[in-house]
């Protein structure tokens, strides 16, 4: 019942249409049952003086008083009626097609849209291999059910029946015999294809495995050749295609097994059938047309049947399939239950007493953490990898709730503003950003597809990318993103913080967000930022105590832990972490120092 | 934009047997299982021509003679034809199955040894997905058409040859009649099936833009958070999922003339038996049983025709694939070694090892200057004398040259003009596996292989034993971390050794260049992305593996660069400056602006 329930949930809305193919493609299989009727009607009826099988009023259509008439007019009639076929055949398939692709159309939608307002601690866990999969395979195996499979069941349930049904007619007592084989078809069939999916999983994860060695290999092809390790490849690679080739084998094998047997099945079905109309028609109990009308219908039951045991026994794929997408739909929506108030941010930031612990943690990534920043300041970020820095960051454009104790923005406590709105105002650079498929203009712009050029440029400018682009061959228009050209880490990190600069922004977060752009450039960056945006909030998280030495404030975490605050000259004569980190990045710089001062001895 | 990598765009190809001649070749070593499926489809297509002709006897002969003893007779026969028939279908599937199998194999392993032999620039100049593609999807595809297509289709063409032959034999007048409709069926075939595949592949086009726009939906996540562009990615993604659905639907519909009509036609074949035959049946001329044959071949007849229709439209898809594949298989490598060094270094495969003399590690480049086959100049007149057990530290903006210095190092690429001396005689006098064996590579973001950390460590040399690996871990100071993993050494690194941290990836690969021993060592130094602990870890393992090799860095950290023996400023592809720290601070040119920027008035 839970099953069917899952299965219905996504054609909700359109089971009018469904209907409707499922009317039409009852009759279609009724007429189907006719066709052999119509040799009977010459052989038994025309040539012979048997009764006719045929329905009355197509007896009636095709009655005349002569045998060339007669044969004249069930010929005619039997292309209308092909015809009369071929109409209702092509109106099922626009509306089943119609009824899929609305029901997989929805179902991407919802998916993608799920997919975006997932939380970021989902999106933090999430393997994307494995959502593609879901995203992908698992809804086309959905599509395929709904589309193809219901519907062949439906026909094959509903061509066996009405074959039954029309032998049943002519003669029960052969139908019997002609529907005797036919359930060990179906249970073969069904067994089968229950077993063979796992022989299918074997192969399915040889040749992963193999496309594994495959990709790795490609994408790591400087590592082989440089440690000349190209026939150890060759042999990892050749060990695990003739994995998969056997595996493959194997599975052939048991193909060959199982088409072959279920065609003795059949044939021998066939031949029952055949004996026992041989003698029932010599014994006078039905005619020559009848004989041949009974080794049509067998047909439309052997086969058929073969056909649905090997769909019944394939079901097992969509309803993992199914589990798969509702797994994704069940998860919170991080926008469902949101506050609609959206108040204008000045700038002004304070945490209260702010700790938080991830779900599956033991300890707080943050302990009762507390400090303000005004409009205008920049707030630096030290510490360690795992000191909670990035935690604190992310708690403070709502990518994390659950906080205990509070965060205020000009006194208006976080949890109270709409997430979309304060996201639109609190700029915030991933250390890692992504950038879309789209050219390097469109990813500027992209928050404001309606952006003067000016404003793109001067962004570009800003983030020091726009010389980079214009030493592109295509400029602007370059495609980026995973389809385009690959940028270096720098060129996105740059690319990420222009995005960000295309309107004012009263806070503005780096999350490491220069890591991977020389210092030079990084200095230059946040000179030119501090000019053009005087009354911007400005926190970084870095490892750079250079840059940190610039900021107003400093914050040093560590365990989740303030453990100092203040300004450099402070924190430097404090002697305690930051000063130790200080140490160890000015050593290199000192010896500079040095050099330049023997350098000023030499010369005077 | 299309490249020639661009999967989505299919060129309508004209039919080039040579590249299937190529083909066939490949399937040489499969005569015999050839031979055998080619034999059973003859068996099959016998079969399926025999089987109205069984029941005819019935009709015709028993029947019509009410001799019921005949009917042990019919029996007999009908258990031959099963034996026959289920003998003939297991060993088609069996013999086709292993044509595909191993077809698919062979392909894959010619493409993958092409592959290790192809030269950096290869890779350079093609996507990663692209090479996958061939080695996968097409090798099915070329091995499926290659074996079930092939051979599927002499069935075809061997029934529908022996259908006709029967009718002739049987009524002349009849297999004309019937026969008469077999053009109309023909070209409604080929009329459907070339445009139900061009609008299945317009579908698949579109399918792989979906799938791209999930990819950028899952893997950009985080981002169209901060940036709030939900409701516009779904506006486009909603576009594109739309125009799906209109086209599946168009799609489906066109497939869904495609039978209705070959039914359509067919039905018009019967009406004219019915007739015809009829009208014989009546006067006597043919028995009932000659009418059930006739009716009978009608409807056999159009499955090979939509068959065969459908395997010359799924050859004419195939051409593309096989032209890739084989123009990956004869890829010419444009860095080998020529017949000399192969005769005295051996080849890949089977190198020659005692005649390879020790690489000391003494580097010259001789004037060298170099531009990417199509493209401006990366390396302009460079000259440099490095002596063994030195280290030079490469410094410069992006696109200075530091990493085209390395590639001709590693001879991933050969310089346009000039030559690259090692240990005083020309690069080209060696072979290439020679120089990798003593070649020493850290990546700045350093590729693992799925496997243990055990298994990554010993690639640098896969002679070594746990021992050695474990030595070079201690040596690094990776023996720490990776101790304190449950199962230490035998710990699975995951898909690129994405289970550890970037740090703990890069000492790794520390100790992997360690363990390979080599003379000469490049070095692509990361930029800093880890923290201070972890930096000193690595500061440690750098000075560790630089120790007694010469040593080529593109260096970021001011302490790798400060000790390095020579320092070039690179930019445009020319050596600004050259010396030591010290020389270089003193002469206050460009190194001393570069680096005294960082630590002033910031």
């Amino acid at each position: 019942m839970k099953r069917l329930k899952q299965l219905k949930q996504w054609t909700k809305g359109y089971g009018f249409i469904f209907l409707g193919a499922v009317v039409v493609l009852f009759s279609l299989q009724y007429f189907r049952t006719l066709t052999p009727l119509f040799i009977q009607h010459i052989i038994d009826y025309i040539f012979g003086d048997e009764a006719s099988a045929l329905p009355p009023f197509i007896r009636r259509i095709v009655a005349a008083d002569t045998a060339p008439r007669a044969l004249l007019l069930v010929a005619l009639f039997s292309v209308f009626f092909t015809l009369f076929r071929v109409v209702l055949f092509f109106l099922h398939r626009v509306l089943t097609s119609n009824f899929a692709e609305t029901v997989a159309r929805n179902l991407r939608n919802k998916l993608y849209n799920k997919l975006q307002n997932l939380s970021f601690t989902y999106h933090s866990h999430a393997e994307t291999g494995d959502l593609i999969q879901r995203t992908t395979t698992d809804v086309e195996t959905y599509r395929v059910f709904i589309g193809d499979q219901v519907i062949e069941v439906l026909r094959l349930i509903f061509l066996i029946s009405f074959a039954v049904w029309q032998m049943s007619m002519m003669m029960p007592l052969l139908t019997l015999i002609s529907i005797a084989v036919a359930p060990i078809i179906f249970i073969s069939a069904f067994v089968y294809f229950l077993y063979v999916k796992r022989v299918f999983k074997r192969v399915e994860e040889a040749e992963g495995s193999m496309t594994t060695a495959l990709q790795e290999n490609v994408t790591g092809i400087r590592v082989v050749k440089a440690f000349a390790n190209e026939t150890f490849e060759m042999k990892k690679f050749d060990e695990r295609s003739t994995t998969y080739r056997d595996e493959e084998f194997n599975l052939i094998k048991l193909m060959a097994l199982f088409w072959s047997a279920t065609d003795a099945l059949i044939f021998v079905q066939y031949c029952l059938t055949a004996s026992f109309g041989i003698y029932f028609t010599i014994q006078g109990m039905m005619g020559p047309g009848q004989f041949i009308a009974f080794l049509a219908y067998v047909g439309m039951i052997v086969w058929p049947i073969r056909q649905l045991g090997r769909i019944i026994g394939d079901f097992g794929k969509t309803t993992v399939a199914l589990d798969r997408i509702d797994e994704i739909m069940h998860q919170v929506d991080e926008h469902e239950q949101d506050t609609h108030y959206a108040p204008t941010i000045k700038g002004r930031i304070d945490f209260e007493n702010v700790t938080f612990q991830f779900d599956d943690d033991e300890q707080p990534m943050l302990k009762d953490v507390s400090f303000s920043a005004q409009p205008g300041e920049t707030v630096a970020i030290v510490g360690k990898t795992g000191s909670g820095k990035s935690t604190l960051i992310n708690l403070m454009v709502r990518l994390l709730e659950n906080q205990r104790g509070r965060i205020l923005y000009d006194g208006i406590d976080i949890l109270t503003i709409n997430k979309k709105a304060l996201r639109k105002q609190v700029g915030i650079i991933l250390q890692e950003p992504f950038l879309y498929s789209k050219t390097v203009y469109d990813n500027i712009g992209i928050m404001d597809n309606e952006a003067p050029q000016d404003s793109v440029f001067k962004a570009a400018s800003i983030a020091r990318i726009h010389e980079d682009i214009q030493n592109f061959e295509a400029g602007y228009d370059t495609i980026v993103g995973e389809r385009g050209v690959t940028l270096s880490g720098g060129q996105k990190q740059r690319v990420a913080i222009a995005r960000m600069l295309l309107d004012d922004k009263p806070v503005l977060i780096f999350d490491d967000s220069l890591s991977a752009v020389d210092t030079e450039t990084d200095i230059q960056i946040r000179r030119a930022l501090s000019s053009y945006w005087k009354n911007t909030t400005v926190f970084i998280i870095t490892h750079r105590i250079i840059t940190a030495k610039a900021a107003d404030k400093i914050i040093v975490l560590d365990e989740g832990k303030i453990v100092e605050r203040g300004d450099h000259e402070t924190l430097v004569k404090q002697g305690k972490l930051y000063a130790e980190l200080w140490d160890i990045q000015s050593q290199v710089a000192q010896s500079f120092e040095e050099s330049e001062v023997s350098d000023d001895a030499d010369t005077l | 934009m299309q490249t020639p990598f661009d999967e989505t765009t299919f060129t309508d190809v004209k039919f080039d047997a040579s590249v299937w001649k190529k083909l066939f070749i490949m399937m040489r070593p499969l005569k015999r299982t050839i031979a055998i499926a080619l034999l059973c489809g003859v068996m099959l297509a016998v079969v399926d021509v025999a089987y109205p002709l069984l029941n005819r006897y019935a009709i015709d002969t028993i029947i019509a003679s009410g001799d019921l003893s005949l009917l042990p007779r019919f029996i007999a026969m009908y258990a031959l034809y099963v034996v026959v028939l289920v003998g003939a279908v297991y060993t088609f599937i069996l013999a086709a199955g292993k044509i595909q199998n191993q077809l698919a194999y062979i392909i894959r392993k010619r493409a993958f040894e092409k592959l290790q032999n192809l030269p950096f620039a290869y890779y350079d100049r093609t996507p990663a997905g692209w090479i996958m593609a061939r080695l996968t999807s097409d090798s099915r595809q070329l091995s499926d058409i290659l074996s079930w297509g092939l051979i599927d289709m002499t069935w075809g063409l061997l029934m529908m040859i022996g259908i006709t032959v029967v009718m002739f034999v049987i009524n002349v007048k009849l297999a004309l009649i019937t026969l008469s409709i077999l053009p109309l069926l023909l070209i409604a075939s080929i009329y459907f099936r070339k445009r139900i595949l061009k609008a299945y592949r317009h579908i698949r086009k579109q399918n792989s833009k979906i799938t791209g726009a999930f990819n950028e939906g899952i893997g950009g996540a985080k981002t169209t958070k901060t940036l709030v562009l939900e409701e516009s990615n779904f506006k486009e993604f909603d576009r594109l999922t739309t125009s799906m659905r209109r086209h599946s639907i168009r799609a489906a519909m066109f497939a869904g003339l495609y039978f209705p009509t070959i039914l359509f036609i067919a039905s018009i074949a019967t009406a004219l038996v019915f007739y015809y035959g009829g009208i014989d049946v009546s006067t006597g001329v043919i028995t009932i049983g000659v009418l059930y044959v006739f009716v009978s071949y009608v409807g056999q007849f159009f499955d090979p025709v939509m068959q065969m229709a459908n395997i010359l439209a799924r050859f004419q898809e195939a051409q593309a694939s096989a032209e890739r594949i084989m123009a990956l298989i004869e890829e010419d490598p444009d860095i080998k070694d020529t017949k000399e060094v192969l005769a005295r270094y051996g080849t890949l495969e089977n190198p020659k090892r005692e005649n390879w003399e020790l690489l000391k590690g003494d580097i010259t480049f001789d004037d060298v200057t170099f531009k990417y086959s199509k493209g401006e100049q990366v390396l302009k007149n460079f000259s440099l004398d490095v002596k063994a057990g030195q280290s030079v530290a490469l410094v410069g903006h992006t696109g200075a040259g530091k990493s085209t210095i390395v590639n001709l190092i590693c001879r991933f690429y050969e310089p346009t003009t000039g030559q690259i001396l090692i240990d005083g005689k020309p690069m080209k006098d060696r072979s290439i596996g020679w120089l990798h064996d003593k070649l020493g590579y850290v990546l700045q973001s350093p590729h693992l292989f799925s496997g243990t950390i055990m298994e990554n460590i010993r690639y640098g040399n896969v002679h070594a034993d746990d021992y050695a690996c474990i030595e070079a871990a201690k040596l690094v100071k990776a023996d720490d971390f990776i101790k304190r993993f449950e199962k230490g050494y035998d710990t699975e690194v995951g898909e690129g050794g994405a289970r550890l941290s970037v740090g703990q990836k890069q000492l790794i690969s520390f100790a992997r260049a360690l363990i390979a021993d080599p003379r000469i060592l490049i070095l692509d130094e990361a930029t800093s992305s880890v923290d201070t602990q972890t930096e000193k870890a690595l500061q440690h393992a750098i000075e560790t593996v630089m120790e007694g090799r010469t040593t080529f860095v593109i260096a970021h950290r001011l302490s790798t660069i400060v000790h390095a023996d020579m320092i070039l400023v690179l930019e445009d592809g020319e050596i600004l400056e050259r010396g030591s720290h010290e020389t270089l601070i003193k002469n206050r040119g460009a190194y001393y602006r570069l680096y005294t920027n960082q630590f002033q008035h910031s």
